[in-house]
């Protein structure tokens, strides 16, 4: 324990001894261990995702390749790695491949700059969680980019349900946060999980919140009932109709990515971050994220996809007013 | 983009011609559209069939009776023993022989079977389309597989027949097979009523299914709709009830009807079919009779046809089929065919005018078609 | 019921207002010598059946639509166009139903050499 707490302290050293060269060997070797967490995360959540699923539809899943199967997702990698890469003649490649980039790099910096522990956290911006979250909306954009620049019609037609989409659900996820940061008095999102701390759990603080914002993220990362960008019944797969081999491998890693995302932030927003008894802090969030992830996996094997119109019914007629009986409870309850 | 009036203002009106199909997802095989869609609105859309025919009604005629037996199951491969039956009933007609008293109610009791297979599978199918993917379609094909399973034991088959002989059926019903159906029954009567409640209950299967693709009876009448689909529109309209064949008079069922016209009464009546057809089954296998049900062998030379023309009708699982036969002696001259299937998507154009983009599948779903008979 | 060519638009129009609003199907028979149109239609109230046929000379194949009094008429008269070569009056046929044909033979008429193509290549 010791050891790795110096390590951590060598590591804190180096990230704000001021010299340039040493801090960015620093937030490198931080990016690095992240998206080793990510790939991780990410491998086992898709194999876990598969099995559970299967498990609930009386199947068996992924049973040949490895132990329970669970190397049947590396060995779709390489299949889908060693495929040719086909680009329809009306496709923008460039536009194409910048989306796909646009939202992998999002992604992966937003979980670099989510703390991992009190100490483990490359950047303690004071206004972290607005940064979280300008990123998170840019996200449908580039969706919009690469559905219209695939030259696919049913990739227009997601690129459209992507812009409705943003329309119902951003403005109830920011209220919620808004509502989470008065709580904490900070933008900061060390303050925010040092606050659930002491206070007790905003997902217990602030219930409607909670699943105002559970909602939201689905509807963000594009999990069901909310995979309406990409349908796979109605536009066969949505703007990544067009998306061949590899760079369909690279999207299936955005995925999860996505999700691993979203459950990270759920579990820092609402279910105190790094903070539990025993365990190092790392360990507990990314738990409780699992938790999340899991929780998100039986809501696809059971729901029904909703339609874009409902959709914009929801977020206007319950997820907006909610929100802001959301925030004004909260004022009135425990900031006034 | 294009220029357009609507409420008598010029707008810019975007309408995307879009392809779906032959590959794709949700079109139940081969079928193909062409649909205008404006934002995510349908305009307008357009059936292209055609991709699986194969000449069924040329073919008859250039054989013997019996030889065209196994391609009338190829029509509808989700219910063929109904097909087989049909165009069996057709030819016993123009032969003029009588079906044999156990016989009937075997072939009614198999029958039923198909229905209810067939109309589990609609369910799968149905909610696939809706986006729930595929739990419940792996959940009603297991229960689909049980009822294969029965079918097999009387008929030696899993999935194409060919039972139905003239005057009766290739192989009788095996001995334990009456144990076996009602296991059966008792145990999918309460997985459907576990269904219903797993789907009625969810708000957002509600949300997709209820006010969507209404058509109303007047419309269903026009539009020449049948079977379920008829029946969803509240029209009392049902073969077995209205031109009884077999022993279906003396068996006791209800004709199921509702009378919204939309996804979600569709998808009731045939839940309700499907628990109606259990019933008949459990009534079918208390009244048969004992004797000899095994009918004439397969051959190439019958006596010859007495009748010239013939039409037999039978409700089928997705609808009224029609036969129509002008016999020659030994083949036929002329079998005209009027599928279910091609009457229920012939309508498809009509309902889907103005639903959402995410509705055209669920409705396409909810007509339940099998490409195979449409294109015949 | 045989009837006239000529009366059938007529006589549908009447039995639609009797009561039969259900078109069953059409279909048609080649009989060489001559052709026979068939016109189903159904009274849902009183379940009652009617047949409704036209002999046509094979020399002049034709019947008027009746789409204008069944809307269920549309796909069946356009099968008919197809598959027996009956022209249908009064209305256009934008497109073939069943598409990959070419429009000129017509497969179930009696005179159609149905494997024809198979003969040829050997």
């Amino acid at each position: 324990m010791t050891s790795s707490y110096n390590i951590i302290g060598l590591w804190q050293a180096w990230l704000n001894s001021g010299n340039l060269l040493l801090s960015a060997i620093a937030v490198l070797i931080y990016a690095i261990g992240v998206m080793i967490v990510i790939a991780i995360f990410s491998y086992m959540f898709g194999w876990a995702e598969r099995k559970i699923i299967a498990k609930i539809q009386h199947r068996h899943g992924p049973t040949y390749v490895g132990k329970y199967g669970i190397l049947q997702n590396l060995a779709d990698l390489i299949k889908l790695l060693s495929k040719e890469n086909i680009v329809p003649s009306n496709a923008n490649l460039r536009l194409m491949q910048l989306s796909v980039i646009f939202i992998l790099s999002a992604s992966t910096f937003l979980v670099l700059i989510l703390p991992f522990a009190h100490s483990l956290q490359v950047a303690n911006f004071g206004t972290g969680l607005l940064i979280v979250f300008v990123f998170i909306s840019f996200m449908p954009l580039a969706v919009f980019v690469g559905g219209v620049s695939s030259g696919n019609k049913f990739g227009h037609i997601s690129a459209q349900r992507s812009v409705l989409m943003l329309l119902s659900y951003e403005l109830p996820m920011v209220l919620v946060v808004a509502a989470a940061a008065m709580l904490s008095g900070s933008f900061n999102i060390q303050q925010v999980v040092l606050t659930q701390a002491s206070r007790g759990y905003f997902a217990l603080l602030m219930p409607i919140g909670f699943v105002i914002f559970f909602i939201a993220m689905l509807a963000e990362f594009e999990r069901p009932p909310f995979d309406i960008r990409e349908a796979d019944s109605e536009l066969i797969s949505g703007w990544l109709t067009d998306f061949s081999s590899p760079y369909y491998a690279l999207v299936l890693f955005i995925d999860y990515t996505r999700m691993f995302l979203g459950s990270l932030l759920v579990a820092i927003i609402f279910l105190g971050g790094w903070s539990g008894p025993v365990l190092p802090g790392p360990v507990w969030l990314i738990f409780k994220a699992t938790l999340v992830a899991l929780f998100t996996i039986i809501i696809r094997a059971t729901t029904v996809r909703m339609r874009i119109d409902r959709m914009l019914r929801l977020g206007w007629m319950w997820l907006l007013p909610l929100s802001l009986i959301n925030l004004i409870l909260t004022y009135i309850i425990f900031v006034a | 983009m294009e220029f357009g009036i609507r409420n008598g203002k010029v707008m810019v009106i975007m309408v995307t011609r879009i392809n779906i199909g032959p590959v794709h997802p949700s079109t139940h095989g081969v079928l193909r559209l062409v649909a205008d869609i404006e934002g995510d609105t349908v305009e307008n859309v357009e059936a292209h069939i055609g991709m699986l025919h194969r000449g069924v009604e040329k073919l008859v005629e250039t054989r013997k009776y019996l030889q065209s037996h196994p391609y009338m199951e190829k029509l509808d491969y989700v219910s063929p023993l109904a097909y087989d039956e049909t165009y069996v009933s057709a030819v016993e007609a123009a032969l003029g022989v009588d079906v044999k008293e156990r016989a009937q109610y075997v072939r009614v009791i198999e029958l039923e079977l198909q229905r209810v297979a067939s109309h589990l599978l609609f369910l799968g199918t149905m909610c696939n389309d809706i986006g729930q993917m595929f739990t419940m379609f792996m959940w009603t094909f297991e229960d689909r597989d049980m009822v294969l399973r029965l079918l097999e034991q009387a008929t030696g088959e899993r999935m194409f027949y060919v039972n139905m002989r003239l005057g009766g059926v290739n192989l009788d019903l095996p001995k334990d097979f009456e144990e076996n159906c009602i296991a059966f029954i008792n145990r999918e009567e309460k997985r459907i009523r576990e269904y219903e409640h797993y789907l009625e209950s969810n708000p957002v299967f509600m949300e997709r299914m209820k006010g969507v693709g209404i058509l109303n009876r007047d419309d269903a009448v026009e539009l020449g709709v049948t079977g379920p689909v008829l029946r969803a529109s509240g029209v009392q309209y049902d073969v077995r009830k209205n031109n009884p064949y077999y022993v279906y008079d003396r068996l006791n069922f209800e004709m199921q009807t509702e009378h919204k016209g939309d996804n979600f009464a569709r998808y009731k009546v045939r839940m309700l079919e499907i628990k109606e057809s259990l019933r008949l089954i459990k009534n079918a296998l208390r009244m048969i009779p004992e004797g000899d049900a095994i009918g004439m062998p397969v051959k190439l030379i019958l006596p010859a046809a007495k009748n010239r023309e013939v039409m037999v009708r039978r409700e089928v699982p997705r609808g009224e089929l029609m036969m129509y036969m002008i016999a020659d002696p030994q083949s036929p001259y002329r079998l005209s065919i009027r599928s279910p299937n091609f009457v229920n998507l012939s309508a498809l154009e009509y309902v889907a005018r103005g639903c959402k983009t995410a509705d055209l599948f669920a409705i396409l779903g909810s007509l339940d078609m099998v490409m195979g008979c449409v294109d015949k | 019921m045989k009837i006239e060519r000529e009366k059938l638009l007529e006589k549908l129009e009447q039995m639609k207002k009797d009561g039969y609003t259900y078109l069953v199907k059409i279909t048609a028979v080649d009989y060489v010598k001559n052709f026979e149109v068939l016109y189903f239609v159904r009274d849902i109230e009183k379940n009652d059946d009617q047949v409704i046929s036209v002999d046509l000379n094979p020399d002049d194949v034709w019947v008027p639509s009746v789409m204008e009094i069944f809307k269920a008429a549309d796909w069946y008269e356009r099968e008919l166009y197809e598959m027996f070569g009956v022209s249908i009056k009064g209305r256009r046929i934008k497109k073939l139903l069943l598409e990959k044909w070419d429009g000129t033979s017509f497969p179930l008429r009696k005179s159609f050499a149905w494997n024809s193509e198979y003969e040829t290549e050997k």
